[in-house]
């Protein structure tokens, strides 16, 4: 294939260097942000994303009152960041295709890589699967079970996983030493 | 490209600005409910038909159609009702919690959660002294905090301070029409 990072000319590796440099400072941000106000386990994911188990799918025919006694402390349940199922669809609308132009982005590193085809695929693979897992599991843990979370956390992680290969590899094709060359 | 772009352009206008907690719920609950040591959770699931009234009155419907007003008792005595109430804005949601005394006035307004991008605006209308005018409401009374401090605050926080009488409004006439 023509186009090829480690023969590339060095303002195009310094532009791909750039790129990764700017998308991991994004993804450290995108941690510290999760890590404020969602947390990074599954228990932590649920209760952001859950919907609450009053939950009544029909409104009743007549307004129905109920009554339970609560403590103080179960008042500061409600201080977790929650996201409803408004909030949910208009994060979905932004971030997926942001998501997607990101995993665009990374894929056409890795088309840029010295790598075996099935890596190829593989590696463009989990870049789209991350942010899908990552929203699946919030959608599922709002519409089905509390238990989906567990896949938010699996994309998160995905997702930095994937960005981390990208980029090490990357740099060390496109910077390494060569014998008597220039980079 | 340019829909690439586009796309690029409004995530980067719309994206969410995450929720912060300026005073905690059980903080709240201990100041509008002074001296209550038992609360309960009066949930009303609204019909179809009150959830309608509702929304005309006030453009407002509860999170999933559930009305939830915090009662407070100090021993048998009742020592109030409280409600919080979110408001959606353009800058992310706020979250007000409303007092009401037995004799079903406003005991007090506390702005509970606003986020990252909407914190100085609202803090600075909270300085300017916004919730000392929500104090003594009545039930048919229009919140007027926003237009009190209006001259004396810049337009961000005096929009904000708008949508704070938003979120009173909205108790006023939850706990008007439905608390009994």
């Amino acid at each position: 294939m023509l186009y090829d990072l480690r023969r590339a000319d060095a303002r195009v590796k310094w532009l791909v260097t750039c790129l990764l440099a700017t998308l991991g400072l994004g993804y450290l941000f995108g941690s510290w942000m999760v890590g404020l106000f969602s947390g990074f386990t599954p228990q932590s994911v649920a209760v952001t994303f859950a919907s609450p188990e009053m939950h009544m799918a029909m409104p009743p025919a007549s307004t129905m009152v109920m009554e339970h006694p609560m403590t103080l402390q179960e008042f500061g349940a409600h201080d977790h960041y929650t996201v409803d199922r408004n909030l949910l669809v208009q994060d979905t609308h932004v971030h997926v295709p942001i998501y997607g132009i990101i995993a665009a982005a990374l894929s056409l590193v890795v088309l840029g890589l010295d790598l075996a085809r099935r890596w190829g695929y593989a590696l463009i693979t989990l870049l789209f699967a991350a942010p899908w897992l990552d929203f699946a599991g919030m959608w599922l843990t709002k519409l089905v079970s509390s238990g989906f979370a567990v896949l938010t956390v699996a994309g998160g992680w995905a997702m930095g996983f994937a960005y981390t290969i990208v980029t090490g590899v990357a740099l060390w094709q496109m910077w390494r030493p060569t014998p008597g060359g220039v980079p | 490209m340019r829909q690439l772009l586009a796309s690029a352009v409004a995530a980067a206008l719309l994206h969410i600005s995450p929720t912060v907690i300026l005073v905690k719920r059980p903080d709240a609950v201990q100041q509008l409910l002074p001296g209550a040591d038992r609360f309960l959770a009066r949930e009303l699931h609204l019909s179809a038909h009150d959830a309608h009234r509702l929304h005309e009155v006030v453009d407002w419907s509860p999170e999933d159609g559930v009305l939830t007003f915090f009662v407070g008792k100090d021993g048998g005595k009742d020592v109030g009702t409280l409600e919080f109430v979110r408001v959606d804005t353009p800058h992310g949601p706020l979250e007000v919690a409303v007092g009401f005394t037995p004799e079903r006035t406003v005991r007090g307004v506390i702005v509970t959660k606003a986020t990252v991008e909407s914190k100085p605006w609202v803090l600075a209308a909270l300085q300017a002294g916004l919730t000392e005018h929500y104090r003594g409401l009545k039930l048919a009374d229009a919140p007027g905090g926003a237009a009190a401090i209006k001259n004396r605050i810049a337009d961000l926080p005096a929009y904000m301070a708008q949508e704070v009488d938003k979120g009173v409004a909205r108790a006023l006439v939850a706990y008007r029409d439905f608390y009994r």
